[in-house]
Order: structure tokens, then C-alpha cells, then sequence
């Protein structure tokens, strides 16, 4: 990693802080994007992650620690000073220029041949899979919001940044839409190789897109690692509770245990167990029935309880199927229990 | 009584019936709205400009008031080179008037829109001054810049200069006077618009490269035109009729069109020709309010 060859990671936060009053905002946070990389910040809303981007866009100066930017140090520099784009929330585009003129705005600023404008303007909004002809002249107030979405895309990635900053871009849009976005964004960086940091409080998005996942709370990243390792092996409580759902059990060491409800079974009381497994016995409480998935929820003898993963068809009534009142057994494989740190 | 009960029962009723007649009819309750209004007007803006119009065409009475003969003489009269000058005078004061408050109200209007908190109490001193009369304000003006005024007794006590400086009766004191008086009218409209702006935007055209100059005439001064045009219109047609500030702060040199008009209509006794001055001074309005609207309708759409 530190051969002098290594090209230096797209972005490195090295110890970062940012207070608000008494507040901290963001609390000594470090880690490295590598070159090309889908890189997700998670949290719930106020956990620091938007106040994290807007540190590395230059909107908020750090009050401790280097930001750096291909090896260069830009902690210093005025937003405008910065190789970066960025794809607001609300997509601030502007209403008073069409959908070419807010697109050209970023080339505008760099005073490009106007014939070099007009090209890579036309090349962006195909990028985008919006037709230039079409949409080219229109105001962006006359726009859908998946339009609109494709319009600010289009006005970032026109400047052909090393990165890209995304700020929760899909949170405005339908679920649909927002699946389709989701894989043309993973498509966009795949192919043009430019470095995404995405910053969603969307659990499911940032699994289903990222190289990693950053998550986030309390203005410090509890655990940085890619979607299988945050979500199979959560490193504290919070995590293994933002991302999907999780069982915090006490184990018998006194740690305490995660066990993700798929990783569990729920048995018959006479049911043979196999062979080294961890069984509870309880009682139904509640059967919850999802569509493609259906949750139970036992209370097992100790007080605690445990929702345990069904098969839906097993929810959905009829014979054999599960219902509130039943007598259960819980089993699952000692290895799938992780054990937690304590958080800080 | 029984008789007279019946007779509010049945009022009673044609009430409900006739108010709910009007609500079944968007038309007619839009005119049942609009009607005290327009009454208003017609009575006291429509007539009296009618009896004005009138009169513009009318000869001269000897003694004030008007002789009932057609004459476009008092139109006529206008087109001499000193009447030409007030109104070029006039216009060119109220030119200048709107600049100045354009460029002094803009920026105060940008902190204030800027000052979070404080945005509100600084909004409050921008009105202030309308809590007292114009005419007491533009008389403690004079105060201020006669010869033996605050601002001259203190440069002579300074020992700055040795004779009191000429402020008062000056085209400066009128326009001093003007830029006071209307520049609340420049600062609450640009305010509004700019109160509006998302600060996204600004930090759109920063992440695109923009720098501050670039950010505020691409981005944050377009956005801010449709403030901009009506604070310039609040300002440039009260400034084109105004009479009170020139007749204190300019004298007898400093005429405005408004001058000339109050004095038609009193001194002078020639109410043809105050009436023809003053639909000069409408026209001049009409189309400086048009050419301002076109222009203001235009850009916010720039592609």
C-alpha cells in the first residue's frame, strides 16, 4: 500500500473534525476512497454524513485534520478551487437556463471554445440518455423529476471530475425510478471511471451500489467495509441494527451476539436439531407476512424477543403454517452469532 | 311583531338563497368581490383623470378653471425649450434616483436577506421611517443642510472650511432627498426575491468552478430581476411625479414636472396647462412601466 508506486487513494479524510457550537458535527473521522471506487457514507439523518461531503465539497471548512484529493491537500481551498462535481439533493439546477445552458455552466467557468462546449454538452446529456434535440432548449422547470435528476447528472459529469459527490440524488424519485437509477449510476461509474462518493441514509441502496459502505452515526464511522462484510459481519449494535434487521442476544460469555433473522430457524418443539446448532424454545407472538419474505416473532423463554426469518408461504395461513400461539424452537449455527464490540 | 318576524324570516332566506346563489357562480362572485374596489377606482381615479383629460383640452379661464372650448394650445404650450428642460431634468433626477437606490439598496438587501436571525429586526429598520410623515422628514433634511445646518456648523467648527458650503437648493439636495425618501421601495422587493433564493444554487455554481463574481452575475443577480424591476419601478415613478422633495430641498431653481404642475394648478391659475403637463408626465410613466415590464418578463426566461 505504501510502495511509492501505489497512486495515492482518490480521497484520503485523515482525522477529520467539524463542530457546530457545542456540537460536533463530524468527530475525527479518517478513511481512504480509492481511484474508481463506489464509496457509500450511511447513516440515519444527523449522523454527519451530509456535513462529510460538504467538507470534502469545501462548503464547510474542518475545524481538525486533512482532507486530500488525489494526494493533493484541499482543505484549504475555496469550493470553486476544487476538481470535484457534485449532485445536490434537490439538484439546484438553475431556473432561469435551459437544460444546455445549465449543463454548459461548469465548461462556461473553465472559458472552453464554445464548439468544445457544444459538444461535450450534447455527448453529456446522451451519457445521461437524455435526447439533446428534445430537451436541450427546455427549462428545467418543465422537467420531471427523473429528468431533472438526469439534467444535474448530466451538468456534473460533463466536467469529467476524478470525483464525483453525491448527495442522497435518488431520495425525490419514486421507487422505480430510483431501482433504475441505481443501476445506471453503478453502469456510470463502472464506465467512466471516475471515483463516487454517495452519501443516503438508504440502506438497500447503498448495499445494492457500493464498492464499500461507510456507515455512519453520532459524527463517526462505526464501520467502513464492503456491503457483505458490514452487513454479514456487523462490527457494533448500531450497525448490525441500520443495515437489515438483527437479533442482539446476550451470549453466555456475557457478549453480546447479533443473529440476523435468516440465519435463524424456527422448529417444531419436537423436531431434531442438527448437530452442534444453539436452540431457544418460546412461543409465537406475531407472524408477519412481506410478499417475497415473512418475519415471526418469538419470545423465547429467557423474556427475550427474536424475529426469526419464514418461509412467506409458511405466513400466509393454511396448513402447517405459523401461527401466533404456537410453540417454537429457535436454532441457529454458533458461527453465524457475531459477537459485538461495545461502542465507543 | 308577528308580521315583521315573517317578513326577517323571509329576508333570512332570500340571504341564504342569494349567498348561495353566488357561490354556485364563480363569475358573479368574483364581480361581488371585485365591485367595492372598482367602485373606489372609477369614483375617485377614473373620473377625476377624465375631468383632468378634459380640462388638458380646454382654453384657460382668466380667473382659474376652464373656458368649454376645444384647443390642443396647452399641449402645444410644452413643447417650449423650458418646459422641455423640466421634463428632461425630471426624468434624468428620477434616472438617477433609481441607480443610486438600485445601487445602494441591492447590496443592503443582500446582508439582510444573509443575516439569519437578525433578518427581521433589520427589516424593520428599513421601514422605520414610514412611521413618521415624509414632510417632517424632508424638513429635519433641511435642517441638516442649510447654511447654519448640523452638517455646516460642524465643518466650520472643525475648521474644514471657513464659509457655510451650499447644500440646500441644489439638484444634490433634491436628489439626496429623492434616494432617501424611495429607497425602501428598492431594498423590500430585491429582499423578497433574494430572501427566496436557494442557497443551494450559490453552492451549485461554486462546485462548478464559479467564482464569487461569476456566482453573483450568472446566477445570483438573474434569479434576483424580477426584485430588481419592481423595486426600480416602485422608485422611478413615484421619483418622475414627485413635487414635495424639489420644492423643499431644490427651491425655486430645482423645478420638477411635479412642481410644474402644482403651480399650474394653483399660482398660475392655468389648469389646461397643468392638466396637459401631468399626461405628459402619464406618458412618460406608461412607457417607461412598459419597456421595464417587457424587460423584466424577458429575462428571468433567459435560454
Amino acid at each position: 500500500m505504501t510502495a511509492p508506486s501505489t497512486p495515492p487513494p482518490a480521497v484520503r479524510f485523515a482525522a477529520v473534525r467539524k463542530r457546530y457550537g457545542d456540537t460536533v458535527a463530524v468527530d475525527g473521522v479518517s478513511f481512504d476512497v480509492a481511484r474508481g471506487e463506489f464509496f457509500s457514507i450511511l447513516g440515519p439523518s444527523g449522523c454527519g454524513k451530509s456535513t462529510t461531503l460538504r467538507l470534502l465539497a469545501g462548503f464547510e471548512r474542518p475545524d481538525e485534520g486533512e482532507i486530500h484529493l488525489n494526494g493533493d491537500r484541499i482543505d484549504g481551498r475555496r469550493p470553486w478551487e476544487r476538481p470535484l462535481a457534485m449532485v445536490f439533493q434537490s439538484y439546484a439546477l438553475f431556473p432561469h437556463l435551459s437544460v444546455e445552458r445549465n449543463v454548459a455552466f461548469g465548461l462556461e467557468r473553465r472559458k472552453l471554445p464554445r464548439t468544445e462546449i457544444e459538444t461535450r454538452v450534447r455527448r453529456a446529456l446522451e451519457l445521461v440518455r437524455l435526447d439533446p434535440g428534445a430537451f436541450g432548449r427546455r427549462s428545467p422547470r418543465h422537467l420531471s423529476g427523473g429528468q431533472r435528476q438526469r439534467v444535474a447528472l448530466a451538468r456534473a459529469l460533463v466536467l469529467e471530475p476524478p470525483v464525483l459527490l453525491l448527495d442522497e440524488p435518488l431520495g425525490a424519485l419514486d421507487q422505480k425510478l430510483r431501482k433504475e437509477m441505481q443501476v445506471e449510476l453503478r453502469a456510470l461509474n463502472r464506465q467512466l471511471g471516475i471515483t463516487f462518493v454517495y452519501v443516503t441514509h438508504d440502506q438497500e441502496e447503498a448495499l445494492a451500489m457500493s464498492d464499500r459502505v461507510a456507515v455512519m452515526t453520532d459524527g463517526r464511522l462505526a464501520q467502513v467495509g464492503t456491503p457483505v462484510e458490514v452487513y454479514e459481519r456487523p462490527r457494533t449494535a448500531f450497525v448490525a441494527g441500520f443495515l437489515g434487521e438483527a437479533n442482539l442476544l446476550a451470549g453466555d460469555d456475557g457478549a453480546r451476539l447479533a443473529v440476523r433473522p435468516e440465519w435463524m430457524e424456527i422448529l417444531r418443539p419436537d423436531t431434531p436439531l442438527s448437530s452442534g446448532a444453539v436452540a431457544r424454545a418460546g412461543e409465537v407472538r406475531d407472524v408477519v407476512y412481506l410478499g417475497e419474505r415473512a418475519r415471526a416473532v418469538v419470545r423465547l423463554e429467557s423474556g427475550e424477543d427474536v424475529v426469526v426469518a419464514l418461509p412467506p408461504r409458511s405466513a400466509a395461513g393454511g396448513r402447517g403454517g405459523w401461527r401466533p400461539g404456537d410453540r417454537a424452537v429457535v436454532a441457529w449455527r454458533p458461527g453465524d452469532a457475531r459477537a459485538l464490540e461495545e461502542e465507543p | 311583531m308577528a308580521p315583521r318576524r315573517r317578513a326577517g324570516a323571509r329576508g333570512g332566506a332570500l340571504r341564504r338563497r342569494a349567498l348561495g346563489w353566488l357561490a354556485g357562480h364563480d363569475r358573479a362572485r368574483a364581480w361581488a368581490l371585485l365591485a367595492p374596489g372598482t367602485l373606489w377606482l372609477v369614483a375617485f381615479f377614473l373620473v377625476p383623470v377624465g375631468i383632468m383629460a378634459a380640462y388638458s383640452v380646454m382654453e384657460r379661464g382668466t380667473y382659474g378653471g376652464v373656458v368649454p372650448d376645444f384647443t390642443l394650445a396647452a399641449y402645444a404650450r410644452f413643447f417650449d425649450p423650458l418646459y422641455l428642460r423640466i421634463l428632461a431634468r425630471t426624468i434624468w433626477l428620477a434616472v438617477l434616483t433609481t441607480t443610486l437606490c438600485l445601487v445602494i439598496g441591492y447590496p443592503m438587501a443582500w446582508a439582510i436577506a444573509g443575516a439569519g436571525r437578525w433578518k427581521h429586526a433589520l427589516l424593520l429598520l428599513v421601514v422605520v421611517p414610514f412611521w413618521t410623515s415624509f414632510l417632517v422628514r424632508t424638513y429635519a433634511i433641511m435642517f441638516l443642510l442649510r447654511d447654519t445646518g448640523l452638517v455646516n456648523s460642524a465643518l466650520l467648527s472643525l475648521g474644514v472650511i471657513d464659509t457655510p458650503l451650499t447644500l440646500l437648493f441644489t439638484p444634490g439636495a433634491v436628489l439626496a432627498g429623492l434616494v432617501y425618501g424611495y429607497l425602501p421601495f428598492m431594498i423590500l422587493p430585491i429582499y423578497a426575491s433574494l430572501d427566496k433564493l436557494d442557497p443551494a444554487l450559490l453552492e451549485a455554481a461554486e462546485s462548478l468552478g464559479a467564482r464569487p463574481a461569476a456566482r453573483f452575475l450568472r446566477v445570483a443577480l438573474p434569479l434576483s430581476l424580477p426584485g430588481v424591476v419592481a423595486g426600480s419601478l416602485l422608485v422611478f415613478v413615484p421619483s418622475l411625479g414627485a413635487f414635495l422633495t424639489p420644492d423643499l430641498l431644490g427651491g425655486a431653481r430645482q423645478v420638477m414636472i411635479g412642481n410644474l404642475v402644482q403651480q399650474q394648478f394653483g399660482a398660475a391659475r392655468d389648469w389646461p396647462f397643468g392638466a396637459a403637463a401631468s399626461f405628459v408626465l402619464m406618458g412618460v410613466v406608461l412607457a417607461a412601466v412598459y419597456a421595464f415590464l417587457r424587460r423584466g418578463a424577458a429575462l428571468p426566461e433567459e435560454v
